[in-house]
């Protein structure tokens, strides 16, 4: 085990990074080692952002929170529920995943991986409600970039660049994170016994209304039994689609939907079987405990049916993102090149989110099939981070 | 008005005719004859003129890049221009650059329903797309005023909300992907008809980078579809402290409006002259709600709001009883920038964001301003995002005004950052408000954005001059004073 710091304020991870850089030493840059995800690097030193926490600001009325990275997810969430308010990206909890129970993380943590829920499609990913943050960058120099409101025009959006960097170009110390007014009420439309071409028809059906689907989901038949809610059919695909807003518009659009839907095998999910069905389906409950690799795959909604026509008798999976994303696991190495392939050519995206240690320290853990792409993300780290010192290789070997 | 650019290379001013022919190489479309430059030395922010070496209107990617590269291999600054409708100076030439107009790009490429998208050039308008989709009842939703007019490509430098970006984002949130071309000519596709590739994401530093990075030369955004049900109101009240606890209360109730918009006493009376939307003259604020969603949710909305409005002594309210009903309220605030042209020679339009509970106080300082400049103002806001437009108006005949009114939206801009807020919410930097960057960051923040430039443009050839203050360095004092011609620190390195 190597030398894990844990500073207490901004200025010790300033001065700290600032050692290591004059010594072009490699950091690991962790919130409470809650994610096995990116690469296995090997780093002489660990810095642990944990106890940098706390909640800076929060005006309800301003719709946004300001908090140190160390900050537990849960504590923040506890905070918003107590004003009514909620994050409006669905922060996923990869607790279950990687320890096969509920441990969020540290918000840096969060927005180091760009965790966004099933409501991403609708209302943007966790770097759409980003307003802000402050950092110490591989120079251990403190910088800043946004503030604290929604419309900003000035200078780059590094907020945009660093959700998702996984610490690669600098040490988060401070975030400011839109927040929004949690739904009144929502309930969720089940549909039974549809195979994968069929779910996404149907999605494009629902999607192709004025309804403001803010979930839209698919699983096989063989991977529901997880759900254990009164309301659904075992032994069943599913498709869900969630209305959330007042009880009487929701009431109404699930209305509509029976209308539409009405003649194929249906349930409605109360308020609160439909909560409790997108957070297991959010957390990835689906793939809790399992030694398999569990990948994310980005893909544009059309390619979605040719994919899994070729891939879906070798994986376990489910469709996320009104088709626009799969999630899946397999144990087949092979199998995960044959996708990454098909990603590139088809324009997506693949991610390893869960893998044991040989594979994270040996493959690619991002798929990126341009060039031009990779060297202009290397120029990108070495603007931050110019000894690489921070996270290096986390994202892609050398860089 | 002297404006302190780049200084220019003597050297590419000589062999102007040579690179000139280069060009012609590259692309039929160039032009370097003054009379053919002049439709090119200026854009939205017309206080400013220069005219470049050269323009070039590219018709493909190829071309862009070919351009791009030779510039790049001959040290030649190129600034890129969409439909030059910008308010902060962003295309303005340099007189020693190629000017890359984008005109030529002027095709909507694919409309993909299934993937709910259109693949666009970046010369399309804004409004070009709403109207490419609308018959299948699908729309985009950023709407700048200058919607009819203005570019995608434009919107993605700019990062151009409007007032439906409380409830739909600005360009940001709705672009999916982009295809670029750095300095260098090197042609990159970022993102796509799929949400969220992984990897550093370079298509969300891109969007607002004021052209500094790159050159957007197809563009893949997100199209929504229209809701069923949409109903404007009108409320009047007699002080504009009233109008803004009245958007913070709306907020803070759990309603997300489509849009929400204020305008003050003598933006109300202008555009009424001018555009005879229906307003009432007689209140001092004037606030237009617009409610989206279902048919009931909308009705139980206006309800809510308009019982919000009450409680915040509202004077006057009328709802929108049809589509077009509608249109005419939102009619008068899209003419609000004409309406102040009508009534004031000149005038400059700013651009701050701030937190929405100190809409009163910021109106309130505006207005002491107003008297301690003796130059006229009017306001209008996207109160729901805290996004200020004081329209200062001026006489440019009068060199003295102009000098004025600049100190006078500095001195706004300056209060927006100070009461928490930022110095543009949508129009850019450019170089109008270049040197007051110092005000929101220091310099580590700067150099660190100035090194990410570097990461694309290396040689800073792209768009130089614009955004970042003009010397390396955050002067101690912000804003850099130019007397006789001079900067007050002469050996600070210039980039």
């Amino acid at each position: 085990m190597n030398d894990i710091y844990s500073p207490v304020n901004e200025k010790e991870v300033s001065d700290f990074i600032y050692e290591c850089h004059k010594d072009s030493s490699p950091i690991e840059i962790i919130g409470n080692n809650s994610k096995k995800i990116g690469r296995v690097i090997q780093c002489s030193k660990t810095l642990c952002l944990e106890k940098i926490n706390g909640i800076i600001e929060y005006f309800p009325e301003e719709l946004y929170i300001k908090v140190k990275v160390g900050t537990s997810l849960e504590e923040i969430e506890n905070t918003l529920d107590s004003k009514n308010q909620t994050f409006g990206f669905e922060p996923m909890d990869l607790g279950f995943l990687y320890e096969g129970k509920s441990r969020g993380g540290t918000i840096g943590g969060v927005v180091a991986c760009n965790l966004s829920g099933p409501r991403r499609f609708k209302i943007g990913a966790l770097r759409d409600h980003l307003l802000g943050f402050k950092a110490i960058n591989g120079s251990g120099e403190q910088i800043k970039s946004g503030g604290t409101v929604v419309k900003n025009v000035t200078g780059y959006d590094l907020s945009k660049l660093v959700s998702g960097s996984y610490g690669t170009l600098c040490a988060l110390t401070e975030v400011t994170l839109k927040v929004l007014p949690k739904y009144e009420y929502q309930e969720t439309f089940c549909l039974y016994g549809l195979n994968h071409n069929e779910a996404i028809n149907f999605f494009s059906t629902a999607m192709d209304t004025s309804l403001e689907i803010s979930g839209a989901c698919f699983y096989p038949a063989d991977n529901t039994r997880f759900f254990r809610l009164n309301d659904i059919k075992q032994n069943n695909s599913i498709l869900s689609l969630r209305v959330e807003g007042p009880k009487t518009s929701v009431q109404e659009r699930i209305q509509q939907l029976r209308k539409i839907f009405g003649a194929s095998d249906y349930s409605v999910l109360d308020i609160f079987q439909s909560k409790a069905f997108w957070n297991l389906s959010k957390n990835l409950e689906l793939f809790k405990n399992t030694n398999e690799i569990v990948c994310k795959l980005s893909l544009p909604i059309t390619n979605a049916s040719e994919f899994l026509s070729k891939f879906s008798n070798d994986i376990k999976y489910f469709i996320d993102w009104a088709g626009g994303l799969i999630w899946l696991s397999t144990k087949d190495v092979e199998t995960i090149s044959k996708m990454r392939i098909f990603s590139v050519k088809n324009n997506g995206h693949l991610t390893i989110y869960k893998s044991d240690d040989n594979y994270r320290r040996t493959e690619e853990f991002l798929t990126c099939g341009d060039t031009n792409f990779k060297i202009l993300s290397s120029k990108i780290k070495k603007s931050f981070d110019p000894n690489l010192i921070l996270n290096p290789g986390k994202m892609y070997a050398g860089i | 008005m002297v404006l302190h650019l780049p200084e220019a290379d003597q050297k590419i001013l000589d062999n102007k005719s040579l690179i000139v022919k280069e060009l012609n190489r590259f692309t039929n479309n160039v032009l370097s004859d003054n009379d053919e430059l002049r439709p090119y030395e200026t854009d939205g922010l017309n206080v400013y003129k220069q005219k470049p070496l050269a323009v070039v209107l590219p018709e493909n990617t190829r071309e862009v890049s070919e351009i791009l590269k030779y510039c790049y291999q001959h040290n030649i600054k190129v600034v890129p221009r969409g439909a030059g409708t910008g308010l902060s100076g962003g295309s303005l030439p340099l007189k020693d650059c190629v000017l890359m107009s984008m005109g030529k790009f002027n095709k909507i490429l694919e409309k993909d329903f299934k993937n709910r998208c259109v693949v666009t050039q970046p010369g399309v308008t804004n409004l070009a797309i709403t109207q490419a989709v609308q018959d299948q009842g699908y729309y985009y939703a950023p709407d700048p005023s200058s919607q009819l007019a203005c570019s995608i490509g434009g919107n993605i430098a700019e990062n151009s909300g409007g007032v439906h970006s409380l409830k739909y984002g600005t360009t940001t949130n709705n672009v999916l992907g982009v295809e670029i071309v750095l300095i260098d000519g090197t042609i990159l596709r970022i993102g796509g008809k799929h949400l969220d590739s992984e990897g550093y994401d370079l298509l969300g530093v891109f969007m607002g980078s004021e052209g500094l990075l790159g050159v957007v030369t197809e563009a893949t955004v997100k199209i929504l579809k229209k809701p069923e049900a949409v109903r404007a109101v009108l409320i009047g009240f007699n002080s504009i402290e009233d109008a803004g606890s009245c958007v913070s209360d709306v907020i803070s109730k759990g309603i997300v409006p489509a849009g929400m918009e204020i305008m003050d006493k003598p933006l109300i009376i202008a555009t009424e002259n001018y555009a005879k939307a229906g307003y009432p003259r007689d209140v001092e604020a004037l606030l237009i709600v617009e409610i989206d969603g279902t048919a009931s949710e909308v009705e139980a909305m206006i309800q809510k709001v308009l019982d919000i409005a009450k409680m915040n002594k509202a004077s006057y309210n009328k709802a929108s009883n049809s589509d077009e009903e509608r249109m005419k309220f939102w009619k008068g605030r899209k003419a609000a920038f004409s309406a102040c042209g009508v009534i004031s020679p000149d005038y400059i339009c700013m651009d701050g964001s701030i937190p929405r509970n100190k809409l009163a106080d910021v109106l309130g300082y505006i207005n002491q301003l107003s008297k301690k400049y003796n130059l006229r103002v009017a306001n209008c806001f996207h109160a729901g995002d805290g996004n200020l437009h004081p329209l200062i108006m001026f006489d440019s005949n009068d060199p003295k005004e102009l000098k004025k009114a600049e100190d006078f939206g500095a001195d706004i801009l300056k209060y927006c950052v100070k009461v928490g807020g930022v110095l543009s919410g949508e129009h850019g930097i450019g170089v109008e408000k270049r040197e007051l960057m110092c005000e929101m960051f220091n310099n580590n923040d700067i150099q660190q954005q100035l090194s990410l430039k570097k990461a694309f443009d290396k040689k800073n050839l792209l768009n130089p001059g614009k955004v970042y203050p003009i010397l390396h360095r955050c002067a101690e004092e912000g804003r850099i004073h130019i007397h006789k011609g001079k900067t007050k620190f002469p050996d600070l390195p210039r980039f």
